[in-house]
């Protein structure tokens, strides 16, 4: 089966502070690391390798730092790498990525099965994945929680809010996994020396059979206006007697003022 | 391309029931745009989920009749909505609701269109026909305030119980049932669902009342003295995560960013610190009281009333006195 998962770079913590000066995201001294739910989708796709074997391909669009994220998925296990980069694809929304991903995916032929992440920790959108099942006019399955591989069909469990799913899925086929998937293993040092004879490829736009109008900031429909910390809720805190009698009395008392306790709820 | 005035939003319904989260959305909607609002629905031919969508007050509910399509997978539903947008023109907005279902259907139909789409927003607003659009990001930390100037419809999931839904009728309610709609099969997916077992607790989403525990209040006889209060106040247990490693707690349990956001008229937290994952799922709740033995604790922060001591101690004066 030949494999391809999406995996992105994100800040290694989500606990960001908008920079003053800047008014944009303050990633100073902040390191990249994979998306956690990208290294769930890399560990199904070495599962599946395992039972049916052939061939995992990780890929994505960024930067040419992202090459060091690529290079871990090599010493996790992946086959090789494909790296995106190219000054044109900066400032790309959902639609834009998607679109560059599902160029490079049609580009080696013959993918069986894409695996991506429910969502990205950073832009927490869970849309690239759909996006790219559509390009590539494939099935899509989203929000895996369990998948078993046969030879050439999967079968997926799924969950919405009052209903699971069991699906059996033909290939080809895009499958956005959950953490609920599977424990992500850890490499070791025999692993890491392997992945250095492996290949990473770099693609740059002109690799591609990209519009130009579809890439990159041009190609993105979404424009963030701007962005801010979460407002602070001012709400009046009233402290309570130390009392726990007295307080329960007061805050009853409170309660029954605001309408809160009339009705039974 | 003709662009209606209109705002269209995609009804939810599993197991032949609406979801909650449409009357919210018809209800926001309706608050903020003087253009028609419009449902759609997709149902199973002898349904009639557009009897209750209609007392949230839609200006129109368009009901595609379809027993396959009723159970149709992303891409079928993609299919059969690309196709209604080709008939009837591309609305000016058109919203999901934030759940796995919405999160699935809208970005690959967002792809089909080649238009803009915003997931998971907390609060929306107009400026005339553009459509102001507040995301949250990395992982709640920050918002973004969000516009698809260029292109229609403008796409968006909207998160469940943020905003809040009212009945209210709509005198000039038109409904029109299709079932002609065309829509190309998905021969790939075979898919089999089942109902999944009906929680015996009271769904805390839908919740009016929420006495929520904390590891501060992790201890046997602090859980005896909450399920008390819970019991007087006519109120749901939920919890932190912590305490979702004890076997009576589960996810549907948890509160906040990985868990459930909430939006009950009184909620009372005990021995919970409130902490951002925490605290960002509590934001809808109208009255919030909060006992700690920390007079520093964070969520004091966000509650109308607090309490600086032992919660179990204020829980069961509390329960003495109602
Ligand atoms: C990606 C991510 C997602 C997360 N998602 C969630 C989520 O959805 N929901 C969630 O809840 N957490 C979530 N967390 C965990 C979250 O960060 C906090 O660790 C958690 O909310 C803390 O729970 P707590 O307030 O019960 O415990 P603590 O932070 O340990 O607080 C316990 C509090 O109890 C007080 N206390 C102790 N004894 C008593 C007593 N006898 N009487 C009164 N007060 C007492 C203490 O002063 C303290 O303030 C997430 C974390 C991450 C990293
Ligand atoms: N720049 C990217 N390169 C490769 N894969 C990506 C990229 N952005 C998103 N993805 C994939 O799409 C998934 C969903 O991301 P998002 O839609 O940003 O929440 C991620 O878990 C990745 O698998």
């Amino acid at each position: 089966m030949k494999i391809v998962v999406c995996i992105k770079q994100v800040p290694e913590t989500t606990n960001v502070k908008i920079n003053e000066q800047t008014k944009n995201i303050d990633r100073r001294g902040l390191g990249g690391v994979i998306n956690s739910y990208d290294l769930n989708a890399l560990q199904t796709a070495l599962e599946i390798r395992k039972k049916v074997g052939g061939e995992v391909i990780t890929l994505t669009m960024g930067p040419d730092d992202f090459a060091v994220s690529l290079q871990e998925t090599l010493a996790l296990g992946a086959d090789k790498g494909v790296l995106l980069s190219d000054r044109a694809f900066a400032g790309a929304d959902t639609l834009a990525t998607g679109y560059v991903l599902g160029e490079a995916i049609e580009k080696m032929s013959d993918v069986d099965l894409v695996l991506v992440g429910q969502q990205s920790v950073d832009a927490d959108t869970g849309q690239v994945g759909p996006i790219i099942a559509e390009l590539l006019q494939v099935s899509q399955v989203t929000y895996a929680e369990k998948i078993e591989a046969r030879s050439n069909e999967l079968l997926i469990n799924r969950k919405l809010d009052n209903v699971e799913q069991n699906i059996t899925a033909k290939l080809p086929l895009l499958v956005t996994v959950t953490d609920k998937i599977n424990q992500p293993q850890y490499t070791n040092i025999v692993e890491i020396a392997k992945s250095f004879d492996k290949p990473i490829t770099t693609w740059h736009a002109r690799d591609l059979n990209l519009e130009d109008s579809r890439v990159g900031q041009a190609g993105s429909p979404t424009i963030v206006r701007s962005i801010s910390e979460p407002v602070e809720v001012t709400k009046i805190n009233t402290r309570l007697s130390d009392d726990p009698v007295t307080a329960a009395k007061e805050l009853v008392l409170a309660l029954k003022q605001k309408n809160i306790l009339t009705e039974e709820a | 391309m003709t662009v209606l005035k209109e705002n269209w939003i995609f009804a939810e319904n599993d197991l032949q029931k609406n979801n909650p989260v449409t009357y919210q959305l018809i209800t926001k909607m309706k608050q903020i745009s003087h253009d028609p609002v419009v449902v759609i629905l997709i149902e199973e031919i002898d349904a009639k989920l557009e009897n209750e969508l209609s007392e949230y007050g839609p200006d129109k509910i368009i009901t595609i009749k379809d027993n396959d399509l009723a159970d149709g997978d992303d891409l079928e539903i993609t299919n059969a909505l690309a196709n209604l947008i080709d008939q009837k023109g591309t609305p000016n907005t058109l919203i999901f609701p934030a759940t796995v279902v919405g999160r699935s259907i809208a970005p690959r139909l967002q792809a089909r269109l080649r238009t803009g789409l915003t997931a998971d927003c907390l609060d929306l607003k107009f400026e005339d026909d553009l459509l102001v659009q507040t995301k949250p990001s990395y992982g709640d930390n920050i918002m973004c305030e969000i516009v698809i100037p260029n292109h229609r419809p403008q796409m968006v999931t909207a998160r469940p119980n943020v905003f809040s839904s009212e009945k209210k009728i709509n005198p000039n309610l038109k409904i029109e049932s299709i079932s002609d709609l065309q829509w190309k099969k998905d021969d790939q997916l075979v898919i089999e669902s089942h109902v999944l077992p009906v929680k015996t607790t009271k769904d805390i989403k839908q919740a009016k009342r929420v006495v929520a525990l904390g590891r501060g209040s992790k201890t046997e006889p602090a859980i005896n003295v909450a399920n008390d209060l819970k019991n007087k106040l006519h109120a749901t247990i939920g919890v932190t995560r912590p305490l979702t490693d004890l076997d009576e707690f589960n996810i549907d349990d948890q509160i906040g960013q990985s868990g459930q956001t909430i939006a009950p008229d009184l909620l009372v937290n005990l021995g919970i610190s409130g902490a951002v994952q925490y605290t960002s799922g509590i934001s809808n709740a109208k009255i919030i009281v909060s006992a700690n033995t920390d007079a520093n604790a964070q969520i004091f922060k966000y509650s109308d009333y607090f309490f600086v001591g032992n919660a179990t101690e204020f829980a069961k004066a509390l329960e003495a006195i109602l």
